[in-house]
């Protein structure tokens, strides 16, 4: 196998034990996230399916990662059913709009003419800080 | 085109988190006199105005416990000494140490911003560049901190950020610029971002949340590596945090951030190269490039040159320096870089302000400028700043070498 060939180069060991600790006080970097996370609960996740949890109180890495994976979890859940809800929107929507049409115009006319675009669905965005 | 290039499928970056080149690299100068690293002699004054030399003495955790500055006022200090505002003012690198000593480090504890690595000492980072690439020229974006620095690789720009905020719409009157995931999959390219785990997730779910098919977690790029499924553009996130595995066990924060174990981050870097380097097919279409996202507010001795203005300003209640309007005209710190493909010559140094007749100057919008330029027809959609970026893909050369000469790391 040519990979065989390859010349090995090792890593450096450590000790994995004395490195871990799971109760370092969060970085600036994990504080701008958990705060990120938490403005992105209150824009786009429905009252029912935020987590109540006060980000002040999450002062370690453990706690903090708790949170973010929780969160994480949920936005890509409702990420999921937005683009559910919008495929199954824009197949129901120009149905919609041609029962209206046909309401409104004559028969002939809307029935040849092509179902509009589906209307958008309405996204929430975040204000600049 | 080079075969390198004719044959290139994959474009793979990681990005690191927080050191600058000089810490990291500067100590491979000694054994490869291209390399823009430290002679040993550079320093910075303390408090008390005395020199303080650089010193080959950083340790992989303990003594950057004090998270260094580097937000966008910390930066300035460092990189202008402390000058005031003025057009007349040059760089000179000269306030890392004052910059630090504020910080409650003490007088001594604000020397370790000086430290750096002897290459032995993170072997994985080290024996790539020097097998490799390494850019003598890469600067982060902005003089400023992680989230506007790592915009500039997603998006090209950080439309007119220079802080920590995430939420990256454009200012009034400018158009939203899609981020590079977003460009690739409007022409029918594949791109997503790796993050970790959840735990440590990333941020720009912030910004893409509504598109779930961008991101994955780090095991399925080890899959994805393995079955060849990996898509045109990956970028890989490490680990943010020391957190317990969702199967027990703990799992080490990999991003190198202070005060994260460097050598964890080593560890990463190395295994994300072999997950590449074990499969043939991949190894021979794939260029990956490993850089970090800016200094961290370590010490880096090269002056952070002027660069082309990305449209926006950013006010000086912005900036947090009285009467400093930044016009995103500078570039950040120094960062190391390293491009690892089999179709790049060993030992490769890509000049940079060391020799201004050849200098190419990188920074992180030569990222989407690269993969723009390799995989997408409508190249004109990114800032001033990425159109003029210097993209690298043309360090491929010709000839593919041979396994016998391309490492595998024992993991």
């Amino acid at each position: 196998m040519a990979l065989e060939d390859a010349p090995k180069v090792d890593i450096l060991p450590f000790d994995e034990e004395e490195a871990y600790d799971h109760d370092r006080p969060i970085s600036s970097l994990i504080r701008t996230q958990l705060l990120h996370l938490h403005t992105m609960e209150n824009l786009v996740l429905p009252l029912e399916q935020r987590t109540d949890i006060n980000i002040n109180d999450l002062h370690t890495e453990r706690l903090a990662s708790e949170y973010i994976h929780k969160v994480t979890d949920l936005l890509h859940r409702h990420g999921r059913t937005s683009r559910q809800k919008a495929a199954a929107g824009a197949k129901s929507k120009p149905k919609k709009k041609l029962v209206k049409k046909a309401l409104k115009k004559p028969a002939k006319k809307a029935a040849t003419k092509a179902p509009g675009k589906p209307k958008p669905v309405a996204k929430k965005r975040a204000s600049r800080r | 085109m080079s075969q390198g290039l004719e044959n290139l499928k994959h474009i793979v970056v990681l990005m690191m988190e927080n050191r600058s080149f000089d810490h990291m690299l500067g100590g491979l100068k000694k054994k490869y006199p291209k390399i823009n690293g430290l002679d040993g002699n550079e320093s910075n004054p303390d408090i008390h105005g005395n020199a303080v030399k650089v010193s080959p003495n950083a340790a992989y955790r303990g003594q950057l416990s004090h998270d260094p500055d580097h937000h966008f006022p910390g930066v300035d200090l460092q990189i202008f000494g402390g000058a005031a505002p003025s057009p007349r003012r040059v760089p000179n690198m000269q306030g890392f140490v004052k910059s630090y000593a504020t910080q409650g480090t003490g007088d001594r504890g604000s020397h370790a911003i000086m430290a750096y690595f002897p290459p032995e000492r993170i072997p994985a980072l080290t024996t790539l560049a020097t097998e490799y690439a390494v850019f003598n020229g890469w600067f982060s974006s902005i003089p400023g901190p992680t989230i506007c620095n790592r915009a500039f690789a997603h998006y090209g720009t950080s439309f007119g950020n220079v802080d920590m905020n995430l939420f990256l719409f454009p200012a009034s009157g400018k158009a939203k610029i899609p981020s590079i995931y977003e460009r690739m999959k409007n022409e029918g390219h594949t791109a997503k971002l790796y993050y970790y785990d959840k735990p440590s997730s990333t941020m720009e779910i912030v910004n893409l949340v509504r598109d779930e098919s961008f991101f994955a977690t780090y095991d399925q790029f080890a899959a994805d590596c393995k079955s060849g499924n990996l898509p045109e553009y990956s970028f890989v996130e490490p680990n943010y945090s020391d957190h317990p595995g969702a199967g027990g066990g703990q799992l080490l924060a990999t991003d190198q951030h202070p005060d994260h174990h460097v050598l964890a981050g080593d560890r990463f870097i190395a295994t994300t190269y072999n997950h590449i380097r074990r499969n043939p097919d991949l190894w021979k279409s794939t260029a990956l490039l490993i850089v970090y996202d800016e200094h961290g507010g370590l010490y880096d001795h090269v002056e952070p040159p002027a660069c082309t203005p990305d449209g926006f300003v950013a006010s000086s209640a912005a900036t947090g320096i009285p009467g400093l309007d930044f016009k995103f005209d500078r570039l950040g710190i120094r960062v190391p870089a390293v491009l690892v493909s089999p179709y790049i010559a060993k030992g490769t140094v890509v000049p940079g302000t060391e020799d201004p007749a050849k200098q190419r100057i990188f920074e992180h919008a030569s990222i989407p400028a690269t993969v723009t330029k390799k995989f997408l027809v409508n190249g004109d959609t990114g800032t001033p700043r990425e159109q003029s970026a210097e993209t690298f893909l043309d360090l491929l050369g010709d000839t593919m070498r041979p396994d016998k000469d391309c490492v595998l790391f024992n993991l």
